[in-house]
């Protein structure tokens, strides 16, 4: 039987949700923070095979510490390749080789489509946030693509002000009827409150299982859109006694993911 | 002959008002001695560009030396959303850039058919999203779409970039400017190559002979350098691998101080208007945040295998 852990916070509940979504073997184009943990957990308990890349230019790194950037130093020392963003979004991503990609976004919608840009109007910006980088592009190319987001009414949006990567943008086959791969598109939104998966016949995120300490009624309330529930909704597992151990004693030893504690993962 | 020259005559030299620049780096090897030398001189109207831009490209929009912005990203990492973009673009000030904004593969693809003399390239990117609805000093030169001839899928198309200028930091250069790098390359070596001409700023001068040694680490050869300095810690606060790790100190002191305008233009006078170069820069460095910080942001050795070419 698994054994689960109770010592644990929200943000390593949502890197866990995160490195079950990813399989033996897969190519992962990761970011910071929940997707390198997420990765990491994988290959240290169910995919040991899994690979991590950079969009910086670093195949399989080694790092010692939690990475604070996709450029930061410790991604250097050990890795198998460096290259530039040719390479990895390029030769590797644009080129189909990119199993998962991990994204986060200030605003997600029901199709899943990120916002990063603005917040208001493009031209006059209540708001103006960082932009693309490497969003667009491993949104449109991995082929699966899993979403990390806050659940609230403002982050959750029935539509966003500005789609800098396109999730399944208004429906089912949009994204190949404008050129991009067929058979990719986000896979999951992995919220402080639960775990949305897409309808594929519609494009929608639905109500897949619900964190210990919520209930239906709370995420759906806590979402703008009408939240379709899953037939089979249940409680999202917890972290099992494994993905806690990797995370504490090898991955995160001084536990800096609490410091999305402050950001509003609770 | 010899291109070794101080930071400010390569700058004076180089740089004109309204040039298009790349500026190289990735955290890894930021060109800030460059990018201090640049405000000081007071270059203006430029148009700069780069994958996923930060601190340095915030620092020039902040002082007013940036008229456009050809994008993918810019923020302060770990430190948050960049202060002074952000009073560009949402309250004007000192002015309202122009940006037009692509991402971290259509970029450093643009870079690439720059430097390859090509006049476009598809990419396989941006359709369906709304960088394809906001067009800006490019019009309808951002992009175009086709129906691709060779299988009639709808294919993205994005012009070739051609800077005039480059500016990149390295670990080592020769005099003449063979530039070699090791480390996160970011968009470094396809936005050099296609600029017309390239600064090289470099942590240490290294003889000819010591690039042979291995010149699998060059990124730019040397009939395309116009200018070599030599600046250690020129990278500062970004790091240069094999030589000091990334300051987050400093990163935190100049996110604090550039959230608002009185603060930015404190930070300016003490840290780059104020500081006549490199040296008296590590020498303010040192005195006010103290020899231990420096001293703890320099690299630990770890040498590998020595690589031979000989036959």
């Amino acid at each position: 039987m698994t054994e689960h852990a109770n010592d644990y916070i929200k943000p390593e509940l949502m890197a866990c949700c995160g490195a079950r979504e990813i399989l033996d073997h897969n190519l992962v184009l990761v970011g910071t923070g929940f997707p390198t943990m997420s990765a990491n957990i994988a290959r240290y308990t169910h995919a040991p095979n899994a690979r991590l890349m950079q969009e910086s230019g670093v195949y399989d790194a080694q790092p010692k510490r939690p990475a604070l950037s996709v450029g930061d130093p410790c991604l250097n020392p050990g890795a198998a390749m460096i290259g530039g963003l040719v390479e990895i979004m390029g030769q590797f991503l644009q080129a189909g080789w990119v199993d998962i990609g991990f994204l986060s976004g200030s605003q997600v919608d029901k199709f899943g489509n990120i916002n990063t840009t603005v917040i208001g109007d493009y031209e006059h910006p209540k708001s103006r946030l960082p932009g693309s980088g490497g969003a667009n592009p491993i949104g449109s190319l991995a082929k699966k693509i899993l979403i990390i987001a806050l659940h609230d009414t403002r982050r959750l949006t029935e539509k966003v002000d500005f789609i800098t990567t396109p999730g399944y943008i208004d429906g089912p086959g949009a994204r190949e009827k404008v050129g991009l791969p067929p058979n990719t598109g986000p896979e999951v939104i992995i919220t402080n409150k639960a775990v949305l998966r897409f309808d594929k016949s519609t494009g929608e995120a639905y109500l897949a299982t619900y964190h210990p300490d919520t209930t239906v009624d709370e995420v759906v309330k806590n979402t703008p859109w009408k939240l379709n529930v899953a037939d089979d909704v249940h409680e999202t597992e917890p972290p099992r006694v494994e993905e806690i151990r990797a995370l504490h004693e090898i991955l995160d030893p001084n536990r800096m993911i609490r410091l999305y504690l402050t950001r509003g993962y609770v | 002959m010899s291109k070794v020259t101080t930071m400010k005559k390569a700058i004076a030299d180089h740089v004109r008002d309204g040039d298009f620049l790349f500026i190289g780096g990735y955290i890894c090897r930021t060109p800030f001695a460059a990018i201090h030398e640049i405000i000081r001189q007071g270059k203006k109207d430029l148009t700069i560009t780069r994958s996923n831009a930060a601190d340095d490209f915030d620092m020039l929009i902040g002082a007013g030396m940036v008229k456009r912005f050809i994008a993918t990203f810019l923020s302060l990492g770990f430190h948050g959303l960049g202060r002074c973009y952000r009073r560009s673009l949402e309250q004007g000030i000192p002015r309202k850039i122009e940006v037009e904004e692509y991402t971290n593969l259509s970029l450093p693809m643009m870079l690439l058919a720059g430097s390859l003399g090509m006049p476009f390239v598809p990419v396989r990117d941006m359709a369906g999203s709304d960088l394809m609805n906001v067009k800006s000093f490019l019009g309808d030169n951002k992009y175009k779409v086709i129906d691709s001839p060779f299988d009639g899928r709808p294919t993205v198309l994005v012009p070739a970039l051609r800077p005039d200028l480059a500016i990149i930091h390295v670990q080592q250069a020769d005099e003449n400017g063979n530039a070699q790098i090791w480390g996160i390359g970011g968009d470094c070596q396809v936005g050099a190559n296609a600029s017309q001409k390239v600064i090289v700023c470099c942590e240490r001068l290294v003889d000819r002979e010591v690039i042979g040694k291995d010149p699998s680490r060059t990124i730019v050869p040397d009939f395309k350098v116009v200018a070599v300095v030599e600046e250690p810690f020129g990278a500062h606060p970004g790091y240069t691998p094999g030589f000091y790790d990334v300051d987050f100190t400093f990163g935190n002191l100049y996110k604090e101080a550039s959230g608002t305008v009185d603060g930015f233009q404190k930070f300016l006078e003490e840290w780059v208007l104020g500081i006549p170069n490199r040296t008296k820069y590590i020498e303010h460095y040192i005195q006010k945040m103290g020899y231990a910080a420096y001293k703890n942001l320099q690299a630990k050795f770890d040498f590998g295998y020595p690589v031979s070419y000989s036959y």
